[in-house]
């Protein structure tokens, strides 16, 4: 199938579809042989509220080099009915759990980080993206994060646009639904628990009652897992609000990966010299000091 | 902006037509939204088609949740509502200047950011106020923890909103004998000193729906009478497309 946009009469060849937001579907299309993402939306003024974001993100991005958005036009259909839609960069990855799942968990650090940078770059310029969750990220190559899906995206102090309740920092009844950097690293909290702990995180969700919903019932199943317990200080800080925004968070997760040792599993890479080298270092210096001594009584 | 949010489980069986009093409250500026909440069973088709015709009669939108979505389905019509009653008034401009329907749709790309912009800032900075009108009949008895849950909900994410956002609840049929409905909060902004929205309901049998809706009408009359001559409601006036 080909799309010919409306207005501007570029042509798209539809490969298959990607996924489903809340403002409607995205496809991986080919232009000139590039692949591209395009995203058709039902409601006319819901995409473009959303452009609009990415728009102004790309006006005031200076660190991006490669355009993100690429296209805005209309499409119709046989039947005559008409749908907006816009061409974006299309993003490579797999959702954070598959991508943990087969690299294994001592990715997670890295990629939590890459993430907070993410965050870091849009509340530079003064926006929180919203709805973040785990179908909203794409994990790549050596944890290389992306956030895809923009149409929560809200200027700060505005009521946040989109969300979904268990990232929620109001459904845990712990602040507004007021956009402020704080309100996205509360559901970025909440995305670390769920990574590690999710089953026993639905269960919670599903039995209690909503006024008993707490940050401290998180921080409960996040001192559960292994992966978690080294951020537990992180974890409280943000679910408190207590990050000026995601580069004070990501200085602070950071400090964390550094006491933790990022390379390998827990602390035995940079940890002490093993036996048999120590046993080497002590042969070859016997060996030497016999070569030494040799030297310097046939010197002698 | 005004909404009238209804939350019904069946049928209305005593006295005015429910679909005349929402059309009464449309021409009087206040859209209604419905929503049908069902756990397990079914409106049946009396209730889901008269929930349908309330809405279209009113301006609104009507939905089925059960109790578990009702928080997300108050959420979403009341939001929806905000953005479709600005569309109207910002269709209406357009018309007036460009002719045509006065679609959005019309506009070329480059042209809808714009008004999508002032959209977007009308809808959260404009004045709003949801008169919630609750079935109370017997068979809302188990439902009505998740009923006060989702306004609380609702009351959080209004608060969010940059523009100032009044709530008000009513349950239908009223505590005394032959009242249509009962006010159990006048308009707020803030639930956070209320302990328990229905603290002594009398769960009873008749659903007076349509007479109901029209004391929530009469209500929003009130108020609008106090404030005549005093500030403005009107929320467009400052602004041309």
């Amino acid at each position: 199938m080909v799309i010919t946009g409306k207005w501007r009469r570029r042509r798209y060849r539809v490969e298959r579809m990607l996924g489903e937001g809340a403002n409607g579907k995205v496809y991986l299309v080919e232009r000139d042989r590039r692949l591209l993402a395009l995203k058709v939306g039902a409601d006319t003024v819901d995409l473009q509220s959303e452009i609009n974001v990415l728009q102004a993100l790309e006006g005031r991005a200076g660190s991006r080099a490669e355009p993100f958005l690429h296209d805005v036009d209309d499409l119709k259909l046989a039947g005559g009915k008409e749908y907006p839609f816009y061409v974006m960069k299309y993003v490579r990855g797999t959702k954070l759990p598959a991508f943990l799942a087969a690299r294994g968990a001592e990715w997670f650090p890295i990629a939590g980080y890459n993430l907070l940078q993410r965050l870091a770059e849009l509340h530079e310029s003064g926006w929180a993206f919203g709805d973040l969750k785990m179908d909203n990220i794409l994990a790549a190559e050596y944890g290389h994060v992306e956030l895809v899906d923009y149409g929560g995206v809200t200027a700060f102090g505005k009521s946040i646009r989109q969300f979904t309740e268990i990232y929620d920092r109001g459904y845990w009844n712990a602040g507004t639904r007021a956009s402020d950097a704080a309100y996205d690293l509360f559901s970025f909290g909440v995305l670390c628990v769920q990574l590690f702990q999710e089953k026993a995180l639905y269960r919670h969700t599903a039995g209690t009652l909503p006024q008993n919903r707490s940050p401290q019932e998180l921080l409960k199943l996040a001192s559960e897992s292994p992966e978690l317990r080294p951020f537990a200080g992180w974890l409280e800080r943000a679910f408190a609000g207590g990050f000026r925004n995601a580069e004070d968070a990501g200085a602070a997760w950071s400090v964390v990966m550094r006491r933790i040792g990022t390379g390998g599993g827990p602390k035995k890479r940079t940890g002490a010299v093993p036996g048999w080298t120590k046993a080497l270092f002590l042969l070859s210096s016997g060996a030497l000091a016999a070569v030494l001594y040799w030297l310097l009584l046939g010197q002698g | 902006m005004k909404q009238i949010l209804l939350i019904t489980d069946g049928c209305s069986n005593v006295g005015l037509s429910p679909v005349v009093a929402a059309a009464q409250a449309l021409s009087d500026g206040i859209t209604v939204n419905v929503v049908g909440v069902l756990d397990g069973g079914d409106l049946g088709e009396y209730g889901a088609k008269e929930i349908q015709e309330i809405a279209h009669a009113g301006g609104g939108m009507s939905r089925m949740a059960s109790t578990r979505q009702l928080s997300q389905t108050v959420q979403m019509m009341t939001r929806k509502t905000v953005v479709q009653t600005i569309q109207q008034v910002v269709q209406k401009e357009l018309k007036s200047v460009l002719g045509g329907e006065g679609a959005i749709e019309e506009l070329p790309p480059e042209k809808r950011s714009e008004v999508v912009r002032v959209m977007d800032e009308l809808g959260e900075t404009s004045k709003l106020r949801v008169a919630l009108l609750i079935d109370a009949s017997a068979s809302m008895k188990p439902k009505m923890a998740a009923v006060e849950e989702a306004i609380r909900d609702l009351m959080l994410s209004l608060q969010s909103r940059q523009g100032i956002s009044e709530l008000s609840v009513f349950h239908f049929p009223g505590n005394g004998h032959g009242d249509d409905a009962s006010l159990d909060l006048d308009w707020t902004t803030n639930l956070s000193g209320v302990q328990s929205l229905f603290p002594k309901l009398q769960m009873r049998g008749t659903t007076p729906t349509g007479p109901a809706l029209l004391q929530v009408i009469e209500h929003y009359r009130g108020r609008d009478d106090r404030r005549r001559g005093g500030e403005e409601d009107g929320m467009m006036s400052g602004y041309v497309v």
